[in-house]
């Protein structure tokens, strides 16, 4: 470990144990997941299909393309790696006192509270897309590995990866079999011969799933009627979605997911990418493999992947019988050492420090700052707010998206002049020590 | 935590037994409350290995006499969810016991051991779900909940009581509030019959006016049918009216047993049929169950036997009295209340929509509070016993087969598929009620009898050893020294 260990009890890490470069990739990483949760913050679902089906020249679609490709999960992505970093960060800088809670106990009651924060963040602020539930049991299960060799801490993320791409591929496979099932009744009718029970509940299974990939006009508006009135409203329509997303989301996706980057993560940290502790070349080839491939890969998978699926299903599924999306998660881990990359080296460059340093900050208190975006987001779009929902074009989401990043930049540069945590964090310490915890510096 | 070495009361003389190469203290009376449990499980597993459907349970409930109804009955009455739970009771005591143990030079810190057991004990739920075919498995629930559990441990006896029985009072709000939700889906279908009887009114007296009109009768078939587009119910509508008709249905024998016939023919089937068609059912307790229900339904039982466990109750450090009134009262109290589930559990089978017009509350209402009166009433029962100099040897062949519980059950789901489901010989649904339950004793004898001779000769059950192998990443002995 490359920070000091200045007090063997277990407390909350100190300004001086802090990596700064840590702090900044988590501040880029936050403000980046709101380009990603504006989307299910502002705007109606039909959206998709509407920007892919519509014009190609328009602000939107280029917005839309450059979003889906180049940071869809990235941000996502990253922060997870960061979440595997912290978890090292907070185990090995303690040592256990005699007697008193073990450094695991303060670290299970930690991850305990955010699952509850995640609670608060879904069903009290209303935010569907919270991650925080998801990280407070992902982290629960990367415990054990703390200690692990960077090179396995990599294989176990690939071997997760690999989860998510089996999975990806089973799915798939149902899809191209209910087609070909289609297909053949089809051309059964067409010789004129009748189809047996199984062939036209085939047919109609097949016509079903085409259906869904149409935007439903009485879905849509039902959805824009609901997301515009009041909250209680609003909370009884999102109970379902957000059950529904804690359960099946984690059990069948997001433990994947986020493990899959968390284990990653961990190695990069056991190498010192993070800590900015490998050669300005390093990062050069990292930056240059990360965009070199992500890039093209993202772009690849956007135009002749999810754009293709979109606006051409049948032919799509005829065409592929691997769907693009297993890329995914190729393309966001190059996407994300890429963007980590890049950052390292205008950090060394030391080109704009104080955008470094407002990065930091922001990082520093990622914590309260993801939970200030679901307070103003949904005060801005959601009905018993300013009720912006779908009133905004696509592009248009993107205002808002700078407007908070100033917000946050600053805010969160004043707060920790004067503070040693952010509010949120300071809770959580206070919660997890089960202590109030100092706050002003 | 009470001293475990402290001299042992009256008639605990096998009370404490030192294993030999951990220092882990053993208690006898969690050793033979475990056995039973492990052994009462069976008592309602049965049915979803055996293939009772729940429609089966219905018409035996409801329409059968004689020894079927009284076994069936009895069974819901004294055990279901009774016997989980004494698991779980004991689970949570274990879970003290084990934290409490001091770290060791050699060996990874007591809580990274425990950790690395509870994700190891996840992994084997899934092989016990995914490829032993057991969607009632619960130890990937107990990993879980150990693991969320955790931080608890340190929390005051008192803290900890009061923690079970927040949970308690959860579970029964979650019983409440799933009536509730039932409720609100009546009311809908009720809005939705005034509806169509509205619109039925209407056409008859469209069709009335129509037909004294003199208009001819294509012309009016014609308009008839042009009028009944705006006379039919909407999607929403159907939906609603069709999701009561689903609930009430569910509840009432269903004569024709169509969904029994299917499930038998899908689970005589080959591995991979019944691997199919058992996937989602697992997935759903893991996922589904466990987040609406089972964290309540373990929560309150795991806490509750951490709490009695810091009090001193499983080591014989209550008086005989107190013993004697937790057992009366918890068991009195418990089973008035299991028979109010079960009295108005049939009113609501044989009539749910009468059912839930006259009634604000569930008949599942305290099912919560039952479990927690019965068991710890069971649980005193035990304790005097034990201090009695009776049955000696029965208490230890319990002990015997709680010790290695996890061995035993696995083994109950390798034996218990491989008789029933098609890939093995294939006796799902074919066997009566009494048949089954003469199964479960067979299974029980053999299982005892294993348990007793296994420890002559090992220190721990099979799959506690290679648990204890994966836990500690290094492979301890098992052969018992010879003296």
């Amino acid at each position: 470990m490359e920070t000091s260990i200045t007090n063997n009890n277990p407390h909350p890490v100190e300004q001086a144990d802090r990596i700064q470069t840590v702090d900044m990739i988590r501040g880029f990483a936050l403000l980046g997941i709101l380009l990603m949760n504006i989307i299910g913050f502002g705007i109606n679902w039909d959206m998709w299909s509407n920007i892919l089906h519509g014009p190609k020249n328009t602000w939107d679609y280029y917005s839309f393309a450059a979003i889906e490709s180049f940071f869809d999960g990235t941000m996502r992505g990253l922060f997870s790696m960061l979440f595997g970093a912290g978890m090292i960060l907070f185990t090995l800088n303690k040592k256990d006192m005699p007697g008193g809670p073990t450094v695991t106990e303060y670290y299970y009651r930690r991850l305990l509270w955010l699952v509850v924060f995640g609670l608060f963040n879904a069903f009290i602020l209303l935010w569907f897309g919270d991650i925080l539930y998801f990280y407070g049991l992902c982290g629960m299960v990367l415990f054990v590995f703390r200690k692990t060799n960077p090179k396995w801490l990599l294989v176990l993320g690939l071997v997760c990866m690999s989860v998510t791409m089996l999975k990806q591929q089973l799915g798939w496979n149902e899809v191209t079999d209910k087609r070909k099932a289609y297909v053949e009744a089809v051309k059964l009718e067409k010789e004129k011969k009748i189809l047996t029970p199984e062939q036209a509940g085939a047919k109609a299974e097949w016509q079903e799933f085409e259906k869904r990939i149409v935007p439903d006009t009485a879905f849509t508006n039902r959805n824009l009627r609901k997301m515009r009135s009041g909250y209680s409203t609003i909370y009884s329509y999102w109970i379902p979605q957000n059950v529904d997303g804690e359960v099946w989301g984690l059990y069948h996706q997001l433990i994947w997911d986020g493990l899959t980057m968390m284990f990653i993560g961990m190695a990069l940290f056991g190498w010192g990418f993070f800590s900015n502790r490998l050669s300005g070349s390093t990062y050069a080839i990292w930056l240059l493999i990360g965009y070199g491939i992500g890039i093209p890969i993202g772009w690849y998978a956007f135009k002749n992947g999810l754009q293709a699926e979109v606006t051409n299903l049948n032919y799509y599924v005829d065409r592929y019988p691997v769907n693009h999306q297993m890329l995914y998660d190729v393309r966001r881990i190059l996407l994300s050492v890429g963007h980590a990359s890049l950052l390292m080296m205008i950090y060394r460059s030391k080109l704009v420090p104080w955008l470094m340093k407002a990065l930091s900050n922001v990082g520093q208190m990622a914590f309260t700052n993801y939970l200030m975006q679901s307070i103003i987001c949904t005060w801005f779009f959601y009905g018993y707010g300013f009720g912006y929902y779908n009133k905004l074009a696509f592009h248009q989401l993107y205002y808002v998206v700078f407007v908070v990043w100033i917000f946050q930049i600053i805010f969160s540069a004043i707060w920790m002049r004067y503070f040693r945590f952010g509010p949120f964090e300071w809770l959580w310490r206070s919660l997890t020590y089960w202590k109030k915890q100092p706050m002003k510096r | 935590m009470p001293n475990l070495s402290a001299e042992p009361g009256q008639g605990t003389t096998v009370l404490y037994a030192i294993e030999p190469d951990t220092g882990t203290p053993r208690i006898f009376s969690l050793d033979v409350l475990r056995g039973i449990a492990l052994l009462g499980i069976l008592l309602i597993s049965i049915w979803d290995f055996g293939g009772l459907s729940s429609n089966e349970q219905t018409r035996i409930r409801l329409y059968e006499k004689g020894a079927d109804h009284i076994v069936l009955v009895g069974l819901q009455f004294l055990f279901e969810g009774k016997m989980r739970a004494l698991f779980a009771l004991v689970f949570g005591a274990g879970m003290v016991l084990y934290l409490n143990k001091p770290n060791r030079l050699t060996f990874p810190a007591t809580s990274e051991l425990y950790i690395r057991r509870q994700l190891w004990l996840m992994a084997f739920g899934l092989v016990n779900a995914f490829v032993l075919l057991w969607p009632g498995d619960m130890l990937f629930q107990y990993g879980v909940m150990g693991i969320l559990l955790f931080p608890f441990f340190r929390m005051s006896k008192k803290g900890l009581l009061i923690a079970a029985m927040v949970c308690t009072l959860i579970y029964c709000g979650k019983s409440f509030w799933n009536y509730a939700d039932d409720k609100t889906a009546y009311k809908k279908f009720k809005a939705v019959t005034l509806v169509e009887a509205r619109i039925k009114k209407d056409s008859a007296a469209r069709h009335n006016k129509d037909s004294l009109s003199g208009i001819s009768k294509a012309a009016l078939k014609a308009s008839d049918s042009v009028a009944k587009k705006t006379d039919t119910l909407t999607k929403e509508q159907q939906k609603d009216k069709s999701a009561w008709e689903g609930l009430a249905k569910m509840q009432r024998y269903d004569s024709t047993r169509a969904m029994d016939t299917a499930e038998m023919k899908a689970m005589r089937l080959g591995y991979g049929k019944v691997w199919s068609h058992l996937l989602q059912r697992s997935q759903a307790k893991e996922a589904m169950w466990l987040y609406r229900t089972g964290i309540w339904d373990i929560a309150s039982m795991m806490l509750l036997g951490m709490a009695l466990l810091g009090y001193g109750f499983f080591n014989a450090q209550f008086s005989k009295s107190k013993y004697i009134l937790l057992a009366v009262a918890g068991i009195l109290g418990g089973l008035l209340l299991a028979w109010y589930r079960l009295h108005y559990g049939t009113v609501k089978m044989l009539d749910y929509e009468k059912y839930i017009t006259g009634n604000s509350i569930p008949p599942n209402q305290f099912f919560a509070v039952e479990r927690l009166l019965l068991v710890t009433g069971y649980a005193s029962l035990v304790m005097l016993l034990l201090r009695t100099v009776l049955l000696q040897w029965v208490w230890k062949a319990l002990a015997a087969a709680g010790r290695m519980a996890f061995s035993n059950y696995l083994l109950q789901s390798v034996v218990c598929t491989l008789f029933f489901y098609g890939y093995g010989f294939g006796y799902f649904g074919r066997l009566s009620q009494l048949e089954l339950y003469f199964f479960v004793a067979e299974l029980w004898l053999v299982q005892l009898v294993f348990s007793v001779l296994w420890f002559r000769y090992y220190n721990y059950g099979p799959v506690e050893w290679l648990w204890r192998w994966l836990t500690y990443g290094k492979r301890f002995p098992n052969n018992k020294k010879p003296l």
